[in-house]
């Protein structure tokens, strides 16, 4: 048995944006890896960059205004995604790497049917042959529990309800047996008895199609209930990395920690009470302080956090990765 | 004493189509909707998208003129009130709306748009206008010397708290808040959660607060009303909806509200399919289509909101 | 709120767009120069003025030699004809005056003059001698020798009325085209802003209260929408012929008046309707404001964006329409305008004079071109979908 390799690797990745006030760094050295089959969540509030990273790892940034920086690296298969051409990109959406976005009205075309744009996917990666890609498309609406596919595969997306658009989706995205699926916010735009359907829809095609899952989200629930290991971004950065009962558990950043708290809880004995909250605002990106990105709202902070910046390095105790000069748990 | 009883409030609007642009159907957005909030008492309304919960918010204040059905507001029935009659409730009746960058007009500083709403109603004498908008900074937790700032200079949880002062400026005894935090980041939702907390208790506030997010309205709200497709399904108080919830929609809610525990249950209450539509619901009760406990009768007929126990009103014939 | 406006992110936007900086400074150098015409730097009679021959080009042109002879011989019979009867030289030569010699001594100059002059006459192709013309350079300089030089102020007039030529009456072409910028921005600035004022208040107006209102707007602007914009000017304009408003200013503004408020109508109403639903609209019915006190007060001044762009729109329309109505002779009558201009110089092209016709549409280019690229940037700059 050899020892397993991770599918991506993501090294260094910063990327930023030329804007009317200069260049911004959305995305600054952030290095992960992906493992086959596994559930990577990456969490963190508007602005973090979660989005942005994963928009590096699809090359779907603006091109003339976007920059990924020259020793970024995104290895996936053999390949350095991060500054391959656009054939060898276009080769590996939707075939290796899809995605699927937050809003499930606006990511279908509207004027061609459901059938019509998984039959585009089919017919641009595979080499079946028409009735084989019709019998595909039924089989994938079959597979993410459409009712009746044999005839909804010839609707129009405005015929479907916003929870079944997101299901077609996710068909098109798996049809051609990706090897990760990066989904966006795939449940933020949906009402929570949708977003369970969606959420338990891809956990069961996860465990039957093996494929990895980059789950991008800024919610902690979702990320509780459907994720195995978790990255925590604030203002660009990663600040902690984790399985995600060692993230829920035993949070090791500051930010992680106060986050966690400040979601309501159920049950009487919080009912009413103040919510800990993190006071302040996330650093505006043109704007970045000299030391720790979460220094001026941290409980903990002192005189070296505001001066010096801390490197993502192994926890003394834990040894998962921490970017803080003082990270918790130290006893 | 309750500040405010609705009674049988309907709205239902209507759908325009065809060449002639003739009205073809009406979307039944509220049916007959029934309730009291009590002085001091912060009432939840919670549902998915389209069950009627801001237009029921709106409907309350009047932004928008019920089909049928009353609103009486400290006694006053206010719903057939003209523009001037109204004034005087407009002014204890306010709203704070979900999206702070819609909510405030991008051309108005801080102060205009507060001097405007305090001038018009001469809340306080013209000489302590000033010193009333600094005090209202200082209570939503905003510096006074931000206000001849414009909207866009501010955060998204800072514009909320420019709502919220809005709002407070003409003092008023009762606020819809019409999903106030579902747009912010949760680091921010706490600190709003926290002011109207605090502003709640500081100005004996009554509030119907509306959301889609169950843990919200357990954690702020004393009372609840769970509605699906504009009806009012179960009404009950908050603190017990873990335990005594029994309508099957508000336990499917509850056990598709992901857990912040990754050890918990991963296993979440899958309801089959979709809402449907509010321009042709279903004959019967609204939840037929999706209900596990569906029987004969509701197909039939839609079961009245009856009292299980007491302040615990449930609508399902599969109750008992 | 103007203020308010230029500090702005779309100002700031504008601001960096160095084109459109540029366009604005061109702008304003028309407008400096419309407002020194419109204070008395150019009266009207002066565009009327003979300054000179008729059609001679200005300082960058050259002439035929045939041309040169036959404007030599003419010169010198007017002079002939002046000097016996003196009190028409200075109608003649309004810009300059003979030499103050005894008339003995002019006519015996003038008859020096003939008799080289005469050399030139026989042979039909001047081109081919280099020594004739040096002749014709001799005749030339003895003709400019006849008029008293022109010094101090009155040089640089001269310069300037003839730097681009002048038309077949003799008229300057210079001073013509400048005056007409006055006309183009005064008609382009008072169309504009009534068209955009007018379909400001009547979008708003549809788009707010609805119902019949909007109804009969839409109607209105349907209606006069589906007619072509040239041939509904060309009517409103007529109906004026025949009142003491002919070829006066005035059908012009009320003409495109009457037809460019859709433009700004169309936008704003659709404008309107979208922010009508707005939070903060409901926010100030709900603290009890007035339906007319929402329009004017949260409603009409978030449009300004649109109405800033619409305005630049409908200047440049307004120019050129005004230009493309005198040209067909249904314009601005008695006074210079660049279709006035350009409508005489049909003559001219066929003799390849183009001075008249390139003047007026250089200058007329030149604003069209600067608004066009404001416009633009304006569109750019303050568009919500841009600005963000």
């Amino acid at each position: 048995m050899t020892t397993p390799t991770p599918i991506l690797r993501v090294e260094n990745l910063t990327t930023s944006f030329r804007t009317d006030d200069g260049v911004v760094t959305a995305v600054d050295d952030v290095s992960f890896n992906v493992w086959p089959g596994e559930s990577l969540a990456i969490v963190g509030e508007s602005g973090c960059g979660k989005t942005v990273t994963s928009k590096s790892v699809m090359r779907l940034l603006p091109e003339y205004t976007s920059m990924i920086a020259p020793e970024s690296k995104i290895l996936f298969g053999g390949v350095d995604l991060a500054h391959a051409d656009e054939r060898t990109m276009r080769s590996i959406r939707g075939a290796k790497i899809a995605m699927i976005f937050q809003e499930p009205m606006t990511s279908l075309n509207p004027v061609f049917t459901v059938g019509w744009q998984l039959d585009e996917a089919l017919r641009y990666h595979t080499s079946l042959s028409r009735k084989g890609r019709r019998e595909r498309a039924i089989e994938m609406l079959r597979l993410v529990e459409i009712p009746n596919p044999e005839q909804r595969v010839d609707e129009y997306p405005h015929q479907l309800s916003g929870g079944m658009r997101q299901r077609v989706m996710i068909a098109i995205a798996l049809c051609c047996e990706p090897d990760i699926l990066v989904a966006d916010e795939p449940t933020t735009a949906l009402d929570v008895t949708i977003q369970a359907q969606i959420l338990h829809l891809m956990e069961d095609l996860k465990k039957k199609l093996n494929t990895a899952v980059m789950l991008i989200t800024h919610d902690l629930g979702v990320v509780a209930q459907v994720c195995d290991r978790v990255i925590v971004m604030y203002a660009g950065r990663v600040i902690e990395k984790g399985t995600v009962r060692e993230i829920f558990h035993s949070p090791q950043h500051p930010y992680t920690k106060a986050l966690l708290d400040s979601i309501p809880k159920a049950g009487r004995r919080e009912h009413g009470k103040r919510l800990p909250t993190i006071e302040g605002i996330v650093p505006s990106l043109d704007d970045l302080p000299e030391g720790c990105r979460f220094e001026a709202r941290c409980p903990l902070a002192e005189k070296r956090c505001a001066d010096e910046e801390p490197d993502i390095v192994p926890h003394a105790f834990t040894e998962r990765p921490v970017r803080c000069h003082f990270p918790l748990n130290q006893t | 004493m309750s500040l405010i009883r609705v009674d049988n409030m309907v709205k239902h609007f209507p759908v325009r189509g065809g060449v002639l642009n003739r009205i073809v159907g009406k979307v039944h957005a509220v049916n007959g909707v029934s309730f009291r909030i009590d002085e001091g008492e912060v009432l939840g309304v919670v549902g998915e998208s389209g069950c009627g919960k801001s237009t029921l918010g709106k409907l309350i204040i009047r932004l928008i003129e019920s089909t049928s059905g009353e609103v009486h507001y400290d006694g006053t029935e206010i719903t057939h009130l003209g523009h001037n009659d109204m004034l005087p409730f407009r002014r204890r009746m306010q709203i704070v709306f979900q999206d702070p960058y819609s909510s405030l007009n991008p051309r108005l500083t801080v102060n205009a748009l507060l001097k405007e709403a305090i001038v018009f109603h001469s809340i306080v004498p013209p000489s302590e206008v000033e010193s009333h908008i600094d005090k209202l900074m200082a209570k939503v937790g905003l510096r006074p010397d931000q206000k001849n700032r414009f909207p866009h200079e501010f955060s998204g949880g800072q514009r909320q708290r420019i709502g919220i002062a809005r709002a407070l400026a003409l003092n008023p005894d009762f606020i819809v808040a019409d999903e106030p935090v579902s747009a912010l980041d949760v680091s921010i939702q706490a600190q709003v959660l926290n002011l109207m907390m605090d502003l709640k208790d500081e100005l004996g506030l009554t509030l119907l607060f509306i959301s889609h997010d169950l843990k919200v309205i357990e954690h702020f709200c004393d009372r609840v009303l769970v509605m699906y497709l504009g009806y009012v399904v179960e009404e009950m108080n908050c603190l017990d909806i873990h335990g005594e919830a029994r309508h099957p929609y508000t336990q499917a809610l509850l056990g598709a509200n992901p857990v912040n525990d990754p050890d918990e249950d991963r296993e979440l209450t899958v309801l089959e399919g979709d809402v449907p539509s509010p321009f042709s619901p279903p004959k019967g009760c609204p939840f037929v289509t999706r209900c596990p406990l569906v029987e004969s009768r509701c197909h039939e007929e839609m079961p009245p909101l009856v009292e299980k126990t007491k302040g615990h009103r449930v609508a399902c014939w599969a109750v008992e | 709120m103007i203020l308010k406006a230029l500090r702005s992110r779309g100002a700031r936007k504008f601001r960096q767009n160095r084109l459109a900086m540029f366009a604005l400074g061109v702008i304003s150098v028309y407008g400096v120069v419309a407002l020194l015409v419109a204070l008395g730097g150019i009266r009207l009679e002066e565009t009327f003025e003979r300054v000179s021959r008729n059609s001679i080009p200005g300082a960058w042109g050259s002439q035929t030699s045939e041309k040169r002879v036959n404007d030599a011989e003419e010169y010198l019979e007017e002079i002939e004809s002046a000097l016996d009867n003196e009190e028409h030289l200075e109608y003649r030569f309004a810009e300059r005056k003979l030499v103050d010699l005894p008339v003995e001594e002019l006519v015996e100059r003038v008859e020096e003059s003939w008799e080289i002059w005469d050399e030139l006459a026989d042979v039909s192709n001047v081109d081919e001698h280099p020594e004739l013309l040096v002749k014709l350079d001799e005749v030339e300089e003895r003709i400019d020798a006849l008029f008293a030089p022109l010094e101090g102020v009155d040089g640089w007039m001269y310069a300037f009325r003839t730097y681009l030529g002048t038309d077949r009456q003799g008229r300057s072409i210079t001073v013509r085209a400048v005056y007409s910028i006055k006309l183009a921005i005064q008609v382009g600035f008072i169309v504009a802003l009534a068209a955009t004022l007018l379909g400001t208040l009547l979008g708003a107006a549809a788009g707010f209260f609805g119902g019949w209102i909007d109804g009969l707007v839409i109607w209105l602007y349907s209606t006069f929408s589906a007619i072509p914009v040239l041939i509904m000017l060309m009517v409103l304009v007529t109906i004026f012929i025949d009142t003491p408003y002919e070829g006066t200013l005035v059908p012009l503004y009320v003409s495109m008046m009457l037809t460019f408020w859709i433009g700004p109508c169309r936008v704003i109403r659709g404008e309107v309707l979208k922010l009508k639903e707005l939070e903060y609209v409901q926010a100030a019915t709900s603290i009890g404001f007035g339906r007319f006190y929402i329009l004017v007060k949260h409603l009409i001044p978030n449009t300004s964006h649109l109405m800033f762009i619409n305005f630049s729109l409908l200047f440049i329309g307004a120019i050129k329409n005004e230009v493309i109505l005198t040209f067909l002779n249904l314009g601005v009558k008695n006074q210079p305008s660049w279709g006035t201009m350009i409508n005489q110089s049909r003559q001219e092209v066929i003799n390849g004079f183009f001075w008249q016709i390139g003047a007026a549409t250089a200058l007329m280019f030149g604003l069209v071109w600067a608004f066009n690229i404001v416009s633009d940037a304006l569109q750019d700059s303050f568009d919500p979908k841009h600005v963000s």
